[in-house]
């Protein structure tokens, strides 16, 4: 089976009038990095969270491995979300524990190694870290698991071009080669040269699932230059 | 992963939790301090001997009870709080992420909780016999009390308690006892669990959810008041049937009301997070 997230008729709806996903269907193989863009409220974080069963779908399944959304889906799943969830009371070496405990895939030598080399102190507690300093903390944890598949919520946000560079290095670098990693982000020109496929979502809508040697072939453009041209205002 | 669960639970709360003991040794104190002016060992002429030290006092009593109090609400606020932060906020994200079952995360948030309020509750029993006797020696110093003596006394009159009620009322206290023996140890548990269910509810409104969970809190307790009125009323014939049957049966029914609601406030907790769980 080479299909590793199988999407069918998937819908959230918050409201009547507010429609955050649509009735996606899409299957995702595995072995792939892929772009997951779209502008704001185009429904890409609704998607992941229902991937990760924070939010339930109203209408619609999502099974990974074949699975449906549960403990088995979450111990082979890496989820990195667009916010700080780590609390700021708690140490860098607590939460190390804490990952060791929870997912058998954790490697805490994987995560010491990629502290050490952004000299992190693992002492230290999340609340005194800079905003990027606790992105590259939570990406770290991310990275350091032997996942089948990784989900990363923009994880370059926010954060200046050198540590955007560090970001994309850790992921390329670190992640199962026969796993699957699917980056959320706006800025396209910054990942386009590590992605596979893309998915293009636009008011909750697939709009696109295609190869990104597709875009190249088929439209003479890169992913950025097309994406401006299909969500053109 | 239960015990994993268990064991970092008590870990992110472990702080707090000592620190509301600590303070409820210090109140212990405190409320001890209160009882050591000459006032409370020269009552009879209390009148002719009030000073500043004497109105201290009496204030530091008061003090004692509403700080006391505090405890227990500020180890109810933490615990609900703590559960709120943990399961719907953004610390949440970490929590349902794991690749652990809802009734694995609920059970421990309940059994940790519990345990917290059971030693809040421990605590606090042990500071108010402390402040009995400490009462008992000051103001009976005169006659000779200690804290050992006076702690002789009040343990031979509890002992004989049982056997004055049998005598007075007809009313065998053995049942009653074993029936508040289980009601005080399951009741940390019981609250928490109405408490994090009110929390979960709240949750299923896509708005205000933490003015929702307090609603629904409120909206339980008076549930549960109403039922407690009813039963009082329909139990009116049993007090003819002796004290002993009426709070027996009063014991028993009120213990089951409110473990019938715990359980229905647990599968909402576990249905709002399985099924309708919304991370905003």
């Amino acid at each position: 089976m080479s299909e590793l997230i199988e999407i069918v008729g998937l819908t959230k709806e918050y409201d009547a009038r507010h429609i955050a996903v649509n009735n996606i269907n899409l299957t995702l193989p595995k072995g792939k990095i892929i772009g997951l863009l779209g502008p704001n409220g185009s429904g890409k974080t609704t998607l992941i969270k229902m991937i990760n069963g924070l939010l339930t779908p109203t209408r619609g399944t999502i099974r990974i491995n074949g699975y449906e959304i549960g403990v088995e889906t979450k111990s082979h799943v890496a989820y990195l979300p667009d916010r700080t969830y780590l609390a700021g009371n708690q140490k860098i070496s607590d939460i190390l524990d804490y990952f060791c405990d929870f997912y058998e895939d954790f490697s805490p030598e994987k995560a010491i190694a990629m502290l050490q080399s952004l000299n992190i102190d693992p002492n230290s507690k999340m609340g005194i870290l800079s905003k990027g300093t606790k992105e590259k903390v939570q990406l770290i944890l991310v990275m350091s698991r032997n996942a089948d598949l990784y989900i990363l919520d923009e994880p370059i946000a926010g954060v200046d071009p050198a540590a955007r560079d560090y970001i994309l290095r850790t992921i390329i670098n670190n992640y199962n080669p026969n796993a699957t990693v699917i980056i959320s982000t706006h800025l396209i020109g910054d990942i386009e040269q590590v992605l596979d496929e893309v998915i293009f979502m636009r008011y909750g809508y697939l709009v696109l699932y295609t190869s990104v040697d597709n875009i190249r072939e088929q439209h003479g453009k890169s992913v950025d230059a097309y994406f401006r041209e299909v969500f053109a205002c | 992963m239960l015990g994993k669960l268990i064991k970092h639970e008590f870990k992110s709360t472990y702080k707090v939790g000592c620190l509301l003991l600590g303070a409820t040794v210090l109140i212990t104190l405190f409320g001890w301090l209160a009882f050591q002016s000459p006032l409370w060992s020269n009552t009879e002429n209390a009148r002719y001997s009030v000073n500043l030290m004497d109105i201290v006092s009496v204030f530091m009593m008061i003090m004692y009870v509403v700080m006391l109090i505090g405890v227990v609400y500020g180890t109810y606020i933490y615990l609900s709080l703590h559960f709120y932060k943990t399961m719907y906020t953004d610390q949440g994200y970490l929590l349902h992420t794991l690749p652990v079952t809802k009734h694995e995360i609920l059970g421990t948030k309940i059994l940790v909780s519990g345990v917290w309020v059971l030693l809040t509750m421990i605590a606090i029993t042990l500071s108010v016999i402390l402040f009995v006797v400490a009462c008992f020696t000051s103001v009976f110093r005169a006659d000779g009390y200690t804290m050992a003596s006076a702690w002789q006394e009040i343990r031979s009159y509890l002992l004989d308690l049982p056997a004055w009620f049998n005598i007075e009322f007809g009313w065998d206290m053995t049942g009653t006892l074993v029936f508040w023996g289980i009601g005080i140890l399951v009741s940390p548990f019981v609250t928490m669990t109405i408490l994090f269910g009110a929390i979960s509810l709240g949750q299923l409104f896509t708005k205000y959810r933490v003015v929702m969970a307090i609603v629904c809190y409120i909206g339980i307790s008076i549930i549960r008041s109403l039922i407690e009125s009813v039963s009082q009323w329909l139990m009116i014939p049993l007090q003819n049937s002796g004290v002993g049957n009426y709070v027996n049966f009063h014991t028993v029914f009120s213990l089951a009301v409110t473990l019938l609601m715990a359980v229905v406030l647990y599968f909402i907790s576990w249905m709002v997070t399985s099924r309708k769980l919304n991370m905003q």
